[in-house]
């Protein structure tokens, strides 16, 4: 048995010894009791998964699920895909999703975060709204603003009529042009939030005395917030960035109940196409090849939001 | 901008007048923010109590002529088989997130606690396996998890939705969890185990306790969670009797798409629970997503 180690041992990474592998978890024996009704939940429902996807995505499938019945295709669902011009739509779709919620739901949360971060009468009450968008449903959320949007009765066609910016209310998520930006602005709206409540801890994290010093050196504000503040917040930054990027990567509600990827594919991201391949064209072999793409795509992202936090786990918090 | 004028020196009239400015564009700004994200929920509110025909007006009344709150009677009212599927949607949404929150703060806890504190081999790889898992797609697991619970028996069940909800809240659970153990000073717990108790026993008496606010944090975190799911719950469940708020509102409104305030009321009652014990308890959980994010 071993005794409680601090955290420091604790953070150290372990090294094999001559001892043997074996041996050492033979000795640690007791702390895998902890951890074991964990990791056997996930690996029944992560790692069969997973498995069964990449070995689904070399095969033709029949639709119906008699998957008994499938024929090993080999590349042939990947090439399948790759020459597929619905496959660039997707991407770039996925692409202008993932980069436009990312970025703005990022600046926008880290503004939110910085004019809350003093203190003034009602601060805590519009924080508290502030949260509430991500809080809801994303269902909700949908269906809110696909009434809002709504081409005869919507809010903001009525508001540009009636200001005398357009004759009639524009078609939000009905033409092609409009509708991923109309979607990503619902998106931004529940995110944001997550954002602003990441940064507001890593605001109050930066040291004051060394605010205090580079005021007295004469350092003016957006010198201390250049400087001093955003140096302090690279790493929650970063991990901030990812978390909303793969959440972005991986959204499927929004799209799905407000559009459900039309008018003509100009609102499929890949997920949405990918459920849609399952589940409307029972294409598993497809799907499973798009999600095998897709799973090698968010490891690199993994790669990266690791050693972010990694970086965290450093005491000098620089990454 | 955080220490900008908090004690503005009364010096150069300029300097104060830049220092206003930052303080002035923050409050603009925050208004502005403000105003994005409370119009569409004052909307919704304000269109769920008006009448079917006075919602679909051109131009819209800012006001109803007539507020009603018929919408609300109607999802509430056991008697119509409107308030009748509208409450059984709302009980199979709380028996789902409730188990699915008992279920995971239970496996959650000591795996969490093991990798805050014990050095076994694999521990790493296991922890960042566990973080890993954040980072897929429902999707991804959709089509084999619906054959692999079609060959269990478990399609239709709210059993399904359980376990693969603990698969989406164990990872976050046990990452919130660990943030809130490395907080905790080991000396208690080793000053627990001179007094003679055993590791199990400083774990359960010592830590337990302490860590209440992260186990809070964490189950509201997991109810909200399985409170929203959708895709899972649409993919898993067909029988009308067995559906979870968000698929039964979808069905429910895919068939009659111009109720509009009937929408928004349900939109509605289907955020109340969550926003209410998200403020009530927002405390716990901001303090708690950021323990693993940031650390003080």
């Amino acid at each position: 048995m071993t005794i409680l180690t601090g955290k420091a041992e604790a953070r150290r990474r372990l090294q094999p010894d001559g001892h043997g592998v074996l041996r050492k978890i033979w000795e640690h024996r007791a702390d895998y009791a902890y951890v074991l009704p964990a990791i056997a939940v996930m690996l029944i429902v992560i790692a069969y998964p997973i498995y069964y996807t990449i070995e689904l995505s070399f095969f033709n499938t029949p639709p119906g699920l008699q998957l008994r019945d499938k024929i090993f295709i080999g590349f042939d669902n990947y090439t399948a895909i790759l020459t597929s011009p619905v496959f660039w739509t997707v991407t770039s779709n996925t692409l202008i999703w993932t980069l436009g919620s990312t970025l703005i739901s990022f600046v926008l949360g880290f503004a939110c975060a910085l004019a809350l971060h003093r203190d003034f009468v009602g601060r805590g009450l519009l924080r508290a709204i502030l949260i509430i968008p991500w809080v809801i449903s994303a269902v909700a959320a949908s269906y809110i603003w696909k009434w809002i949007y709504h081409s005869d009765f919507g809010i903001i066609g009525a508001v540009l009529v009636g200001l005398g910016l357009a004759d009639r209310p524009p078609n939000f998520i009905d033409s092609v042009s409009t509708v991923l930006p109309s979607l990503i602005v619902v998106n931004i709206w529940r995110e944001f939030p997550f954002a602003m409540i990441m940064m507001m801890a890593g605001l109050q994290t930066v040291p004051d005395q060394l605010l205090r010093a580079a005021k007295v050196d004469g350092a003016n504000a957006w010198q201390r917030f250049w400087h001093v503040t955003f140096p302090h917040l690279r790493n929650v930054s970063t991990v901030t960035i990812l978390l909303l990027a793969v959440a972005n990567f991986n959204s499927f509600i929004i799209p799905w109940i407000m559009t459900g990827g039309g008018p003509s594919n100009a609102s499929h991201i890949w997920i949405t196409h990918i459920y849609e391949l399952a589940f409307g064209r029972q294409r598993w072999g497809v799907a499973s090849a798009y999600s095998v793409l897709l799973f090698l795509i968010l490891m690199s992202f993994g790669y990266f939001y690791v050693r972010a936090l990694s970086g965290n786990e450093r005491k000098d918090g620089s990454a | 901008m955080s220490t900008i004028a908090e004690t503005a020196p009364r010096g150069k009239a300029r300097r104060r007048m830049r220092i206003d400015g930052w303080r002035w564009g923050g409050r603009i700004f925050l208004v502005f923010m403000m105003l994005y994200t409370a119009l569409p929920m004052i909307w919704m509110l304000i269109t769920s109590i008006k009448s079917g025909f006075a919602a679909m007006q051109f131009p819209p009344q800012w006001w109803p002529d007539q507020p009603t709150l018929a919408s609300y009677q109607k999802l509430l009212d056991p008697q119509n088989s409107v308030g009748q599927d509208f409450l059984r949607f709302f009980w199979n949404s709380l028996f789902v997130s409730t188990a699915t929150t008992i279920l995971s703060v239970i496996v959650a806890v000591p795996a969490a606690y093991a990798f805050s504190r014990f050095t076994f081999p694999g521990r790493n790889f296991l922890f960042f396996a566990v973080l890993l898992r954040n980072m897929f797609p429902a999707v991804i697991f959709l089509v084999p998890l619906f054959i692999l619970m079609r060959a269990i028996g478990l399609v239709n069940t709210h059993a399904s939705l359980v376990l693969t909800y603990l698969t989406f809240g164990l990872p976050l659970a046990i990452w919130l969890l660990k943030g809130f153990y490395d907080n905790i000073p080991v000396q208690l717990e080793q000053a627990a185990r001179i007094d003679g108790a055993t590791r199990f026993q400083a774990f359960v008496l010592i830590v337990m306790p302490l860590s209440t606010p992260g186990i809070i944090a964490t189950a509201i975190y997991s109810f909200i969670g399985a409170w929203n799911e959708y895709i899972y719950a649409y993919t898993f469940l067909s029988k009308n009797e067995q559906l979870t708020l968000p698929v039964g509102i979808q069905r429910f409104f895919s068939e009659n798409t111009t109720d509009f305030p009937g929408l928004m009321a349900a939109s509605f009652m289907m955020s109340v629970p969550v926003v209410v014990l998200f403020l009530v308890l927002q405390r716990y959980f901001v303090r708690a997503l950021t323990e693993g994010a940031v650390k003080h």
